[in-house]
């Protein structure tokens, strides 16, 4: 039982195609069909208190999102997902939920996240050649690209923001990229971008064919922790 | 297990394909894939009638609209029915439809359009209909009524406009006049009927011809004088009526009304639950269309509406409900109804908006306890800028009622304020242009003190449309400004305000867009040629600037040897026969031409609720006049 809980969601194909703010609407206008007792701000225009740990970008899917919502009265998680869950539309699923202490740092504690990238290539490539390709571009110091920031447009070295990237060739076509990077309000790596320079650095013409955020992370101490992990903090 | 089912029946079913290289090249890719909260889903093959409600116009604009909500509820609450919803592909979408062969579908279960029973068009206005022949093109239907046979949908059209159907006459086989939460039952039931009894498709239209609303153009003649005006409207059998009457509903509690209305994911312009209040209006301004095809007025209980409210709620979970109606101070019910409604939004932190409220002490005291918002904009309508002309207009709102409204709201804390007028309304004169700016200035001088006190200053936006007359009002027969004439008052305007103050903000209208929509407005069936070629050079989104092409209009008309002025610009002779003499709307052309001599006077008419003025609605025997009625019997007997 909690006044505050921190959950993860998952979202699939049927609901990959709208933007983060509809997903934050869809989840208000959830909560209000289920009947939860949702706390509200104080003010001239009162709002549901929920907060999103990172933004869900418009074609990506997801089996690791995270949020913190705060009640009027006690809650179990049992509760919450049975109940959140029929109001929910199909393509969106709360997976899990605990007792979260200090709710809404959700936002400022997301560091990593993993993601899987399929892309297809023009011509047929054995894994080994792909892999060395990506070992190569993993051996560079410097992988400047231009990067959205909040000042604009900026050229970024985003070298550091790859923590691991590896290759691997499931049946069938195309090739997936599992990438671990950099994530959170700062230094955020959008997988797409990696791709991009990953494709302009080494000349290869790939299509990204779909990306799936595979996990989240918090860190504690130099260690990654799921952020129902870390919770009670 | 439900929802598996529901997800396998569709996935069987799902005939168009889309994939993330389409759906991620363009806007909003939400549009096109359906699957929203209350999304009605049944087994296609377990139903007799397929009908797909279309609109033709962007998602985000159909998916606003309350009659296409209120008729997809309806409908789908027959078992025997599934209807499913269509709008127009914005243009990156359908550039890239085109490309790939990918039929126009409906968004429930990615039918293609040609595979439905019946498509039914909404007319909300003029400059949707070329969209009306793309979405059909779009969707493998033959576009003209005559291609079509036996293995296509029956194309019908509804709405407002519909009351002038003639200028789609060549496009749809039938068009329902009126409310069609009644008639839309008896047209499935008859379709039902047909397709057992294996007629072909005339067997068809001639069966709903002789349902009261429906109209079948291609059942009617039209006879043209050499000058190009109307000698006669004659229907072609016996078994066809000579005039189409409106149909209305007696009763709105006696109707369904929708709780369970789809919830967008993507933000659309009217993204609340609509409460409809009562249709109709008693006021009868002359240049209003709704204010007369409407009629009679007819309220919904404000019980009926309390429930609706909070069961809405419960299964939408929307934040916002508005009050919809032509004008919601009208309501009789509306103090207690509103205590009432308030007590509920509050508790459950729902915001209640409430547009086309006169404003006053009362008004003002309930839009602050309605909405929780910051004081944003308020709006006004005036119409006219001077009090000769809104006499003209019968508008009666005077010079001190506007200024003691505005002065009260900015004392409330309103700071912005929004008046809306229309240029060339007739008899109007220079001086009457000079009084909409005159007007402006004349409220941002008597607010200084007031909204200065308020820590803010006052800004006011004038917003002037163009004038359009329009079939069943007393100015149906009114010529409309050139678009020279036009322009050089808009002009006008912009110069006086800029030289007398910075403080006013000042839109207008293209009129050009305005001069097309009096066209198709008041347009007879030869107009059918000019729409078809207008749209074959390209012609979609024609409400939209940014795609709107006045050149392109006139050069369909020039290649159709017909002439855009003498529909829009020329004045009709009170004794000429309309190309909408044959739909009888109840409100009667006597009462519309007594309305029209008393505007050249300047003289009022009073609005229902003080008395009856004998406009002809009292046929249906309803609403209002069956009120007044019973008042006037019981005060004289």
């Amino acid at each position: 039982m909690a006044r505050a809980l921190r959950f993860r969601f998952s979202r699939d194909e049927r609901l990959k195609y709208i933007a983060h703010l509809d997903v934050l609407r869809l989840f208000e206008r959830a909560i209000k069909r289920a009947g939860l007792p949702v706390a509200y701000t104080q003010g001239f225009n009162p709002r549901q208190k929920i907060v999103f740990g990172l933004p869900i970008a418009v074609g990506l899917t997801s089996s690791a999102e995270y949020a913190d919502i705060e009640f009027d009265e006690e809650m179990t998680p049992e509760s919450f997902i049975s109940r959140i869950n029929q109001s929910l539309p199909e393509g969106i699923e709360v997976m899990e939920a605990v007792p979260v202490r200090n709710m809404g740092r959700i936002m400022s504690l997301i560091a990593s996240a993993r993601y899987e990238i399929a892309f297809t290539i023009p011509q047929a490539m054995d894994q080994d050649t792909l892999s060395g390709i990506v070992i190569d571009f993993l051996d560079q110091e410097d992988i400047t690209v231009m990067k959205k920031t909040k000042k604009g447009m900026r050229p970024v070295n985003i070298r550091p923001l790859i923590y691991s990237l590896s290759v691997r060739k499931p049946d069938g076509d195309g090739y997936i990229m599992e990438a671990f990077l950099s994530a959170g309000a700062e230094n955020n790596l959008r997988p797409d971008l990696l791709m991009q320079a990953f494709a302009q650095k080494t000349g290869l013409e790939l299509t990204v064919e779909s990306i799936h955020r595979r996990a989240m992370f918090a860190s504690d101490f130099n260690e990654w922790k799921s952020p129902l992990e870390v919770a009670d903090d | 297990m439900e929802v598996w089912d529901a997800r396998s029946i569709l996935l069987k079913m799902m005939r168009v394909k889309l994939d993330d290289k389409l759906l991620l090249q363009i806007e909003k890719p939400a549009k096109y894939t359906g699957n929203e909260w209350n999304m009605v889903r049944k087994d296609p093959d377990a139903v007799q009638v397929r009908f797909a409600f279309a609109f033709p116009d962007d998602y985000e604009i159909g998916m606003s609209h309350l009659g296409m909500k209120i008729l997809y509820h309806t409908m789908n609450k027959r078992e025997d029915t599934y209807c499913e919803r269509v709008f127009a592909p914005w243009v990156d979408m359908e550039r890239l439809m085109r490309e790939r062969g990918i039929p126009l579908y409906a968004l429930e279960t990615y039918t293609p359009l040609s595979e439905f029973d019946i498509i039914g068009f909404t007319l909300q206005y003029e400059m949707s209909y070329t969209n009306i022949l793309n979405m059909l093109d779009l969707g493998g239907v033959p576009v003209l009524a005559k291609d079509r046979d036996e293995s296509h949908p029956f194309v019908c059209a509804g709405g407002p406009c519909a009351v002038n159907p003639e200028p789609l006459a060549d496009f749809i086989d039938f068009f329902v006049i009126g409310e069609g939460e009644e008639v839309i039952h008896e047209i499935i039931d008859a379709y039902k009927e047909w397709k057992s009894s294996g007629g072909n498709r005339a067997a068809f239209l001639e069966q709903v011809a002789g349902i009261e609303g429906v109209y079948v153009p291609s059942l009617y003649e039209v006879i043209y004088y050499d000058d190009g005006t109307i000698l006669d409207i004659l229907p072609k059998s016996e078994k066809v009526p000579d005039v189409v009457r409106r149909r209305v509903v007696r009763d709105l509690d006696q109707v369904d009304f929708p709780d369970d209305i789809i919830v967008p994911y993507i933000g659309t312009v009217h993204d609340r639950i609509m409460l409809e209040l009562f249709r109709g209006c008693i006021r009868g301004c002359r240049f209003c269309q709704a204010g007369f095809i409407y009629r009679p007025v007819r309220e919904r209980s404000p019980e009926k509406l309390n429930e609706l409210a909070r069961s809405s709620v419960r299964k939408t979970g929307y934040e916002e409900i508005s009050l919809v109606s032509l004008s919601t101070s009208d309501y009789s019910a509306l103090p207690a109804f509103c205590d009432e409604l308030l007590a509920f939004t509050e508790k459950e932190h729902v915001n209640l908006s409430l547009p086309s409220l006169r404003v006053d002490n009362f008004s003002l005291g309930l839009m602050e306890r309605a909405s929780k918002i910051r004081k944003s904009g308020l709006t006004f309508a005036p119409e006219a800028g001077t009090q000769r002309l809104r006499d003209v207009i019968n508008k009666g709102v005077t010079d001190e009622d506007l200024k003691s409204s505005v002065q009260l709201a900015v004392a409330g804390g309103w700071n912005s304020v929004k008046l809306y007028f229309m240029l060339g309304l007739p008899t109007e004169t220079m001086e009457d242009v000079d009084g909409i700016a005159d007007m402006g200035i004349s409220l941002v001088e008597s607010c200084r003190g007031i909204a200065d006190k308020n820590g803010g200053s006052l800004q006011i936006t004038l917003s002037t449309s163009c004038f359009v007359p329009k079939p069943f009002t007393p100015f149906q027969w009114e010529p409309m400004d050139d678009i020279e004439t036009l322009t050089e008052k808009q002009h006008h305007l912009k110069d006086r305000i800029r030289r007398r103050t910075r403080k006013i903000v000042y839109h207008y209208h293209n009129p050009r867009i305005s001069h097309m929509e009096a066209v198709l407005a008041r347009g007879d069936r030869r107009l059918g040629k000019v729409i078809y070629t207008a749209w074959k050079m390209g012609a979609r989104f024609d409400g939209w600037d940014e795609h709107f092409s006045f050149e392109r209009w006139q050069e369909a008309f020039r290649a159709n040897g017909l002439d855009s002025a003498f529909y829009a610009n020329r004045r009709r002779d009170f004794s000429e026969v309309l190309p909408w003499d044959h739909i009888d709307i109840g409100v009667t052309k006597e009462f519309l031409i007594r309305e029209c001599r008393k505007a050249y006077e300047g003289d009022l008419t009073r609005n229902c609720a003080s008395g009856c003025s004998h406009c002809g609605a009292t046929v249906y025997g309803a609403g209002i006049c069956f009120k007044q009625k019973k008042n006037q019997d019981q005060a004289g007997g």
